[in-house]
């Protein structure tokens, strides 16, 4: 798959929906808009860390956007992930305590893209207690959800990764550890909530 | 929490999408009756969005560090580019530098009157003239033929101020540059009688030009640095700083 052209915001939101070649798009997106973005990190206070820590969250960010078609190529790419950059960044900058600053500094580059991404505000934070949550599962557990969820793997293949003897061990040892995830969000309400919100984006 | 080990199955396998006929229906109007399940299910699903976006997560942040490679590969490899071409460009310029003040050092300390003389002589055109008077030299001159016009000259009786400015000219081309400075001096000297200004600057350069390769430098001089004052002087522009440089060289100390 090639990702370029005049087509090539068209060509990457399909390739992101039929999850067919999710690498390439990713790669694409960091041969195509990196520059910009760290260049808009450093120009605010920002360094290199700032900037590949934040493209990451918004290449992520955008990636689950388009798949749950909350974006449909309203904008250009570049512009909306300019948008999310920004606004990433700033409630980073809100977070270091570094708010006045940040007014005088945004103020001058003030978003003219006409884009509303408010909702989309990446919370770090919560990305990391996301992050926390999984890996308390354990090792196997990982595995098997993520062979089965992200890697949409098939159970006689997931069967292959491990060393179980059948694909219903496998089926039931999937089934324990959702439902452990699954009591662990009711056990924490408000972690529900919150990771409703970076994980619905509703 | 619900303990119930099929109801959370069917609804872990309502998830995946692994239900169908009655089982479906059943599991959606339990999810419709009952709000335990419909929380159930809504952890479920948020626990599966949690796993996704882990792996993407994780799938990103392993092509970042392919791709931050792959990038600073790009602009270490543009830097070196830029950097090579600079090293390259400023190379080239160093060698022109040398290169042009090596012949410039040559061109200073290798000076000699005949070398100065070859790169300012010229035979003088006479279809260039300005007016140029008439004498009976002239088509011979304008021929090429200097041995001619000197054997021309050989015969006139009352010799006029243009036939000495042609014949000096013709000494001058056949290297008899000592015959060439007596016949531009009798033609100042006429001039000067006659209060006539017959090839007056033309004169004045070829006479310089005579002197110098007759070696007389203490007689060119100052011929030729008053041209080089001079900037209306018609040969003005072929008497350089430089050439005075190098001809200031030629002269011995004392002199």
């Amino acid at each position: 798959m090639e990702i370029q052209g005049s087509n090539a915001d068209l060509t990457l939101l399909q390739t992101l929906r039929s999850d067919t070649n999710i690498d390439e798009a990713v790669r694409h997106l960091y041969r195509t808009q990196f520059k910009m973005t760290a260049a808009y990190i450093k120009q605010n206070n920002g360094n290199d860390e700032d900037a590949e820590d934040i493209f990451q969250e918004v290449v992520l960010t955008f990636i689950e956007l388009v798949k749950k078609n909350k974006f449909r190529g309203e904008s250009s790419v570049s512009t909306f992930l300019y948008a999310l950059t920004r606004n990433t960044w700033l409630n980073e900058l809100k977070k270091r305590g570094r708010a006045k600053l940040r007014d005088e500094k945004f103020e001058k580059g003030k978003d003219t893209t006409n884009i509303n991404v408010s909702d989309y505000i990446i919370n770090r934070e919560m990305k990391i207690q996301l992050m926390q949550l999984v890996n308390s599962l354990g090792e196997t557990c990982k595995k098997i959800l993520l062979a089965f969820y992200f890697e949409n793997l098939a159970m006689k293949d997931i069967l292959k990764l491990l060393d179980y003897e059948n694909e219903q061990v496998v089926r039931n040892k999937k089934y324990k550890c959702l439902k452990q995830m699954e009591q662990m969000m009711t056990e924490q309400p408000n972690l529900a909530k919150s990771l409703k919100s970076i994980l619905l984006y509703e | 929490m619900n303990e119930n080990f099929t109801n959370t199955e069917l609804l872990i396998r309502y998830l995946d999408d692994e239900l169908e006929g009655e089982q479906l229906e059943a599991v959606k109007k339990s999810i419709a009756e009952n709000s335990a399940a419909r929380e159930e299910l809504e952890n479920l699903r948020l626990a599966k969005e949690a796993i996704k976006s882990y792996g993407l997560k994780n799938k990103i942040g392993a092509i970042h560090t392919e791709m931050m490679r792959e990038l600073n590969k790009n602009v270490a490899s543009k830097k070196g580019m830029v950097k090579n071409i600079f090293q390259y460009s400023m190379r080239i310029a160093a060698a022109v530098i040398l290169i042009t003040g090596l012949s410039v050092s040559y061109q200073y300390f290798t000076a000699s009157p005949g070398k100065l003389f070859d790169e300012n002589f010229e035979a003088f055109n006479l279809h260039e003239t300005r007016g140029a008077a008439v004498s009976p030299l002239e088509n011979i001159y304008k021929n090429g033929n200097m041995q001619a016009v000197i054997q021309q000259f050989s015969t006139l009786t009352d010799p006029q101020p243009p036939d000495y400015f042609l014949a000096g000219n013709a000494f001058l081309s056949t290297q008899q540059p000592g015959k060439a400075i007596q016949a531009f001096l009798t033609l100042q000297l006429r001039n000067k009688t006659n209060n006539t200004h017959y090839f007056e600057e033309d004169t004045e350069y070829y006479l310089a030009l005579s002197y110098l390769i007759n070696k007389e430098l203490p007689r060119a001089v100052p011929l030729f640095e008053k041209i080089h004052a001079d900037k209306n002087h018609p040969y003005h522009k072929k008497i350089s700083s430089w050439f005075l440089n190098k001809l200031h060289r030629l002269i011995p100390a004392g002199e």
